[in-house]
């Protein structure tokens, strides 16, 4: 039996078709004993489908109709018996009609659904190419990304330390040019010193009387220019000093650049970092320091610093109202190093909290920071298994709690 | 998708009867059978049942002959109304040049009939059938029974669609030729408009409907 599945199912069935499924070499026997040896079946077309071909009796036909229209006819000599078998073979091709009907039903309602399975294949086939392709690259892209990442991140750190270096520059250089003036000052003043002691040198070596001398002394007020001359030199030796010490301290301060990992004291760092950031704040607030002795740690002090100076820096943002108070304080308790960098500021509410550690936060006017300070400051305490717990209250002040484990 | 053979002078034209389960479509296609009396007509082929419910199909074919020659052959089909069997009512509805759409006019029928009509809706676009433009009669049967919706909201529901609106009691008749009538009469206007029945084939739409309700002619 052949099945095609783009048969539809209400279409008009011809002779043939009706016939599929039943057996004609036992229909013929029976219809010859039935009718006689004359009896033939012929399709609308004239084809004989059975019966012999030459017949010399006149025959008598009948339609054979299973809808309304005859599908074939049915020939015999016996005219008395014709219209029951015609009657019989009608149901027979009626009861073979409702078969291919309701199978052929079957067969285009399934094959719809078979054709709309396939179409979700073909796309699941699809998706599991691409899956398999994507799996194949995941290693690669992994590491694209991580490089991509590392080079985002190392330059956000670049970022972060140009934009405090350049603050500590503006507070530096005006440290730094506060004694420079008055060394200047104090030179210019002693070199109309000079002057006058050089002319008094000239009257006395030109043998004027003791009277005279005494007298351009008095006029000159040489004891005064003396004394204060004495004065001069030591303040200025002082300023020169102090602008030693900066230089040593930024200097200190400079290995903020190395990433190098050494055993350092946390101590000597807060303290060199004090010293570099007291000048940039000092408008704001005083710096206290109260350092307890810590054991020596295996760190990267250079961005550590940058840490303290990041928290220091803040702390003085928070000043709003006067000149306050910020306290870096050491210790070590229960094996773990706790520095606490704490304030008398505004504070923070609940909701700034959240986020301050987040990129770009930054509640400042835009361009007065680059919202990076303590996420960068997060990232790398993080990275030496630390952890930074912040305490504020608006309008009492903050304090930021710095946890670093020792590690061997 | 009427099908026209040139050579045999022959257009087939499918006819669906649509509906929520029980609403009575087999015995609209049983009463039509009874009740009218066609140039040809067949007999009424019920498909496997199983408690009585449509498991494939009903058909119902019939014919007219146009004053051309040309034979215009009706297939009447009904659908089987039960959700699941969505495969075969979507088969059934392929190719349809039309469709009564049979609800069941009881109170709790409200929400079968509805999901139904967006069934034909859906299932139409399925098959690849303009809705828009298909012939669709809509049919309010069960009117003898009690608990139903009555007239005025049926009318205040449906009456603002484009969709002819009937009102029948299938088990007695009643309804069941003006249904079908309403259908023939779209049904022309469609055939007409595409196969010329008038000017090429000489029959006008009275001539077809009539031809199809009532002959006097003989058959085969």
């Amino acid at each position: 039996m052949r099945i095609i599945p783009q048969n539809q199912f209400d279409r008009d069935l011809d002779i043939h078709e009706l016939l599929k499924g039943i057996d004609q070499k036992k229909i013929y026997p029976a219809l010859k004993k039935l009718l006689g040896e004359s009896v033939r079946l012929i399709d609308t077309k004239g084809n004989i489908i059975f019966g012999q071909e030459d017949v010399t009796k006149e025959l008598k036909r009948l339609p054979l109709t299973v809808q309304i229209e005859p599908v074939a006819y049915i020939e015999s000599e016996d005219e008395e018996n014709i219209g029951g078998v015609a009657s019989l073979l009608e149901q027979l091709l009626k009861s073979s009609e409702r078969y291919h009907m309701a199978s052929d039903l079957h067969i285009e309602s399934v094959h719809a659904d078979y054709e709309k399975l396939q179409k979700k294949h073909e796309a699941l086939i699809a998706s599991e190419i691409k899956y398999k392709e994507l799996a194949g690259n995941l290693e690669q892209r992994v590491q694209e990304q991580v490089k991509t990442i590392d080079t985002a991140q190392r330059q956000l750190y670049q970022a972060e330390k140009l934009a405090s270096v350049g603050q500590l520059a503006a507070g530096v250089a005006h440290e730094i040019n506060n004694p420079v003036s008055f060394i200047r000052s104090n030179l210019s003043t002693a070199d109309d010193y000079v002057k006058d002691i050089l002319q008094f040198a000239e009257q006395f070596n030109a043998g004027l009387d003791i009277d005279a001398l005494k007298s351009s002394w008095q006029e000159k007020d040489l004891d005064f220019i003396l004394k204060d001359f004495s004065t001069l030199l030591k303040e200025s030796i002082d300023g020169a000093d102090r602008v030693k010490t900066i230089v040593a301290d930024l200097k200190d301060f400079s290995k903020v650049d190395s990433a190098d990992v050494a055993i350092a004291d946390l101590n000597e760092v807060i303290r060199s970092v004090c010293n570099v950031a007291r000048s940039q704040v000092s408008q704001n607030a005083e710096l206290e320091q109260s350092l307890n002795d810590l054991p020596n740690i295996k760190c990267q002090s250079g961005h550590l610093g940058q840490v303290f100076l990041n928290m220091i820096q803040n702390s003085a943002q928070a000043m709003k109202q006067g000149r306050g108070k910020i306290k870096v304080s050491s210790a070590f308790i229960d094996d773990e190093i706790i520095i606490k960098i704490s304030d008398n500021g505004c504070g923070m509410s609940a909701t700034n909290i959240e986020r301050i550690f987040d990129p770009f936060y930054t509640t400042q006017d835009v361009g007065a920071g680059t919202g990076l300070g303590l996420t960068v400051s997060m990232d790398i305490i993080t990275s030496h298994d630390g952890r930074i717990e912040v305490e504020s209250q608006k309008g009492k002040g903050t304090t930021f709690i710095i946890t670093l484990p020792i590690r061997e | 998708m009427a099908e026209y053979d040139e050579k045999e002078q022959k257009l087939t034209i499918k006819l669906v009867y649509y509906g929520p389960a029980l609403s009575g479509k087999t015995t609209n296609l049983m009463s039509l059978h009874d009740l009218i009396d066609p140039q040809l007509s067949g007999e009424l082929m019920t498909m496997e049942t199983k408690n009585d419910r449509t498991l494939f199909f009903d058909l119902l074919p019939i014919g007219i002959r146009a004053p051309s020659g040309l034979l215009i052959k009706f297939k009447l089909f009904t659908v089987p109304g039960q959700v699941a069997h969505d495969g075969t009512r979507k088969a059934v509805l392929s190719r349809t040049d039309g469709v009564v759409f049979v609800a069941d006019s009881q109170t709790n029928q409200k929400i079968n009939n509805g999901e139904s009509f967006q069934n034909l809706a859906d299932n139409a676009m399925r098959v690849g059938l303009n809705f828009e433009s298909l012939p669709v009669v809509v049919q309010f049967n069960k009117r003898d029974l009690s608990n139903i919706v009555t007239e005025e909201e049926i009318k205040e529901r449906w009456g603002k669609t484009n969709w002819p609106l009937h009102f029948s009691t299938a088990t007695k008749g009643e309804g069941i030729k003006e249904t079908f009538e309403s259908l023939l009469h779209l049904v022309y206007l469609d055939m007409e408009r595409r196969f010329k029945l008038k000017s090429e084939h000489g029959l006008d739409e009275k001539e077809f409907i009539k031809s199809v309700m009532s002959s006097t002619e003989m058959q085969f």
